[in-house]
């Protein structure tokens, strides 16, 4: 926090050059055009030379995890803190006519009341009003006794409902469909398809899925009436939050700071103040008092967003020789009130003529939000279903057949490990063609993703002169293991083990940093350290010059704990006691070439259904992963590990399942929405691609959640031959599906 | 309380233990409606019960065993022992995490007497006279027990929300049962979720646990 301006080696101007780098906006990438240094500076090294980086490292932060030590946004109390809770509708589509709040205004305990503006509500959970008291069991009370009078207004909650000309309009001045875009020539791919030797058509739907960050969202705002605010918020962005929290507590920006420690989860959903976070400074405002307010796990499902679903009419042709050569697509995004999101097809593939509409659909739903890979999981399930269906139509095998449609050479790479690492060679190519009645069968998917950086993180690394470091940043951990890589990337620099080094993070008072979305987080993060770290060395080599027999600094090693040239040795300590009274700073900025973009993955998959109940038992998962410069391989496997975990959610049990005529939510909890559990992970090998060269880092996190769902739905296929088209894939769906084949007149 | 519903032995055990019966008579707490769905007949018990006791109301005066430690507070008598320690004892005990609040997530798992319980489904009234250790009696980041470190080792953590029940489930376990099978660690922590996919490693580091301990 305290950054002393230190000399830097010299400022002489640079030649600059103009790339392209992604912004996370809401969770969400935009490409941005800025200017770079075209001559960098040192670089990573060959990825198999590194002494921390590149190798298995524990968290920083898990033993303070697993004491229950780590102090989380929803951890925090403070003296006289109040607990807030919100008030909803339960009507989908109302206007509120009147909120009586005297009963709840006079439970002893309740200290602020909020009522939302007298206005149409636009799903079965919106706000309608706020409450702070001294305890949450007051607070529930006092929302209990709120009074609210509604105009109940038609509402349609259903996709294929909502569709309709006459179904009751969402938003009273607009359609409910709304195009979104038109590519290609519906002719040309019209016409290719009298080229084709077999067509395969289908309806592709994918349901809305949930976050259920473990941590609900939400904030504590400590605001006392002063000319200073501290929010403490559980967010992917510390530097989303000051900005918001201080117009609504009518504060300089300066006067508020955003602290996130350590926090439960976001997965895309976390990101700025939200209306939650306007409650809690309005709450905090009125009461003069530190509000804690965070969402009850109901408030978590109705209302802190969800993933689009999608409803996707793909149209196929190909040759008998394996090639595509023509695709038609009917997109629809739904994603409730808002416009959802949904990768436009045919996604990764070749398929000669393609021509594709796109349409947001919506309904009396709270609007989806940014969700690990937003629209890529959607994209993929469709045509990686598709491609397997066109495959089995020409009798192809599946591997063969996308290796044939698929120019880059990585992913023919990655699929033949996959294959080898699964074991397709025991896969029986005949759907549902294994005897008796538990079916195993196998399928795979590919995915893709950007995962570059850019310049907006500010990174400082102070050593003192007792040889302590500290590198400080003003970033967030989401579990992803920032902490950790910013201490190694510093430690190995000055050749250091991992425990000398100390760093700070989640704070908006320390060096600006970017919100953690679309996986721009390592490649936004790790340049800046490595170029902080780089300068901090390049300081210390200065300064003990003299002692080492005046070598050029760039001669000066720094490995094993010891400063080291021309044939004589310092320890880090009497290299360090060599340092000014106040220690040396340097401030590390982006560096473009320490970073790239673009990764690729693929997953195989193993399920075993039972053909008499329509249960599906995964047995093994494969995800094979590059990413440049492995930052951390055990962080990263079990981020590999969690990209599958979740992608088998969305595919097998996950959903939120809406009533058509409440126009709610039916099951908005733990009890009801099915996650991912102990009793059902299947054998997992996560596999990092180190046939990938590039001395970059990129992030990964997005990568490894596309593919899974694809691999699993052609591995149900390969089991039963029944192509299930709508996830999430349950046993009805199969049983439903199965009597529609001969598989089991024939078994 | 008990976290296995399917595990018969264990819901013997809880037929006879007050906790339950005295809980399933508190009002108004979110999740009591499943548990008394599952358990009707013990609810007629325990109806049975109450019109020999007196009901208690305001603010009552608890005293916990916290971790070896007695911990006095002020709380309603509708006051789950989660709540309790959260946000009553002071400090707080913060280890256990709220994260559904109804009994279906196992991150508030705190040990009743040595036994996992679900704790936002115990009421503080009814913890008092019992030993009550949550993840951090279990051992500190300098001094963790053998599951702590294990899970560190393993990377069976994430964003480390439901870690801490995870570590005292298995804690648990690991002293009824110090030799498990993958299949029986699997089991032991069914009642517990995790969001960011930590499974492979947690069931890695349960059987490290246990094999160290052996060891």
């Amino acid at each position: 926090m305290q950054q002393q301006p230190q000399a830097q080696p010299s400022p002489s101007p640079k030649p600059k050059k103009k790339i392209r780098v992604p912004r996370v906006v809401n969770g969400v990438e935009q490409m941005v055009e800025i200017e770079v240094d075209a001559d960098a500076g040192p670089g990573w090294g060959p990825n198999d030379k590194h002494k921390l980086l590149n190798h298995r490292m524990t968290r920083v932060d898990g033993p303070l995890k697993v004491s229950g030590a780590a102090r989380y946004t929803y951890d925090q109390r403070l003296p006289g803190m109040l607990y807030a809770r919100i008030l909803r509708s339960p009507h989908a589509h109302a206007r509120v006519t009147k909120i009586d709040l005297e009963a709840a205004s006079k439970i002893p305990g309740v200290k602020g009341i909020i009522p939302a503006p007298l206005m149409e509500v636009r799903f079965a959970g919106a706000p309608v009003a706020a409450v702070a008291a001294t305890t949450p069991e007051i607070a529930d009370d006092a929302v209990r006794a709120i009074k609210v009078s509604y105009e109940v207004l038609p509402h349609v909650v259903h996709a294929h409902m909502a569709i309709r000309p006459d179904a009751p309009k969402v938003i009273a001045e607009e359609n409910n469909l709304q195009e979104k875009g038109k590519n290609g020539d519906p002719e040309k791919a019209e016409a290719a398809f009298a080229n084709a030797d077999a067509i395969v058509e289908g309806e592709y739907i994918t349901q809305r899925i949930h976050h259920a960050c473990l941590e609900t969202h939400g904030m504590v705002v400590d605001y006392r009436g002063g000319d200073s605010a501290t929010i403490y918020a559980s967010t992917q962005g510390t530097f989303t939050i000051p900005a918001d929290a201080a117009k609504e507590l009518e504060l300089p920006e300066s006067a508020v700071t955003a602290s996130v420690e350590h926090m439960g989860g976001g997965f895309g959903s976390k990101f700025g103040i939200g209306l939650e976070g306007f409650l809690a400074c309005r709450l905090s405002k009125q009461t003069k008092s530190p509000v804690k307010l965070m969402f009850t796990r109901y408030d978590e499902f109705v209302m802190a967003g969800n993933r689009s679903g999608s409803w996707q009419k793909l149209k196929a042709g190909v040759k008998n020789d394996g090639t595509i050569v023509a695709m038609k697509a009917t997109q629809y995004r739904l994603g409730g009130l808002g416009p959802g999101s949904q990768a436009g097809q045919p996604y990764i593939y070749r398929m000669g003529d393609t021509y594709r509409e796109v349409y947001a659909l919506h309904t009396n739903e709270d609007s989806s939000v940014a969700m690990r890979a937003p629209g890529h999981p959607q994209a993929s399930f469709a045509v990686e279903s598709l491609v397997d269906e066109l495959a089995y139509k020409i009798k192809m095998d599946p591997v063969a057949f996308r290796k044939k449609n698929l120019r880059d050479e990585v992913y023919h790479r990655q699929l033949e490990r996959g294959a080898q690492e699964i074991g397709w060679s025991r896969r029986n190519p005949v759907a549902g063609g294994n005897p008796g009645p538990l079916k195993r069968g196998m399928g795979c998917a590919i995915g893709i993703w950007g995962g570059g950086g850019n310049d907006q993180c500010k990174v400082a690394v102070t050593i003192s002169r007792d040889g302590s470091v500290l590198v400080a940043v003003g970033t967030q951990d989401l579990g992803t293991g920032t902490r950790t890589y910013t201490r190694a990337i510093v430690a190995e620099e000055l050749g250091l083990t991992i425990k000398d080094v100390k760093e700070r993070i989640g704070n908006s008072k320390l060096g600006a940093a970017n919100p953690s979305g679309g996986s721009t987080t390592a490649a936004s993060l790790s340049p800046s350290v490595k170029d902080a770290a780089i300068k901090a060395r390049m300081l210390v080599a200065e300064r003990v010059a003299p002692l080492l027999g005046n070598p050029k600094p760039e001669e000066v090693v720094f490995a094993d704990g010891k400063v080291s040239a021309k044939g004589q040795s310092l320890t880090w300590q009497q290299a360090a006691a060599a340092l000014p009274a106040a220690g040396i700073t340097s401030h590390g900025e982006w560096r473009a070439d320490l970073q790239a973009r673009g990764v690729h993955g693929v997953c195989f998959a193993e399920v075993e259904v039972d053909v008499e109940t329509g249960h599906v038992k995964p047995i093994k998962m494969v995800h094979i992963q590059d990413g440049g410069l492995p930052l951390n391989r055990l962080t990263m496997e079990s981020q590999i590990n969690g990209g599958m975990i979740q992608s088998l959610g969305m595919t097998l049990w996950e959903g939120r399942v809406m009533d058509a005529q409440l126009g709610m939510m039916l099951n908005p909890g733990f009890g009801d929405y099915k996650l991912p559990g102990s009793l059902e992970m299947p054998e997992m090998v996560p596999i990092i691609d180190d046939d990938d060269k590039r001395e970059a880092v990129i992030g990964i996190a997005e990568g490894c959640i596309i593919p899974a769902g694809g691999a699993l739905a052609n591995a149900v296929f390969n089991a039963t031959g029944v192509r299930v088209r709508e996830l999430p894939i349950t046993p009805d769906k199969i049983l439903m599906g199965l009597m529609n084949t001969t598989v089991l007149s024939r078994g | 309380m008990t976290k296995s519903r399917d595990d018969r032995e264990a819901q013997k055990q809880t037929d006879h233990d007050p906790g339950r019966r005295r809980f399933l008579k508190g009002v108004g707490i979110v999740g009591a409606g499943a548990a008394i769905a599952d358990h009707l007949w013990i609810e007629a018990e325990a109806e049975q019960e109450a019109k020999t006791q007196q009901p208690l109301s305001g603010n009552v005066k608890v005293v916990l065993d916290v971790n070896g430690q007695q911990r006095e507070a002020q709380v309603e008598p509708r006051t789950t022992l989660l709540n309790t320690l959260r946000n009553h004892l002071d400090p707080a005990v913060t280890g256990p995490k709220l994260v559904c609040d109804m009994g279906t997530c196992g991150a508030c798992t705190v040990l009743l007497d040595g036994k996992p319980v679900y704790s936002c489904l115990v009421l503080a009234v009814d913890a008092t006279n019992k030993k009550i250790t949550t993840v951090e009696g279990l051992g500190t980041p300098e001094n963790p027990n053998a599951v702590q470190a294990a899970f560190v080792e393993n990377d069976a953590l994430m964003c480390g929300f439901c870690t801490p029940g995870f570590v005292t489930t298995i804690s648990a376990y690991l002293k009824k049962n110090p030799n498990p099978s993958l299949a029986e660690v699997r089991e032991a922590c069914k009642g517990n979720f995790c969001r960011c996919g930590t499974y492979p490693r947690v069931f890695e580091a349960a059987l490290a646990a246990a094999k160290g301990s052996q060891a």
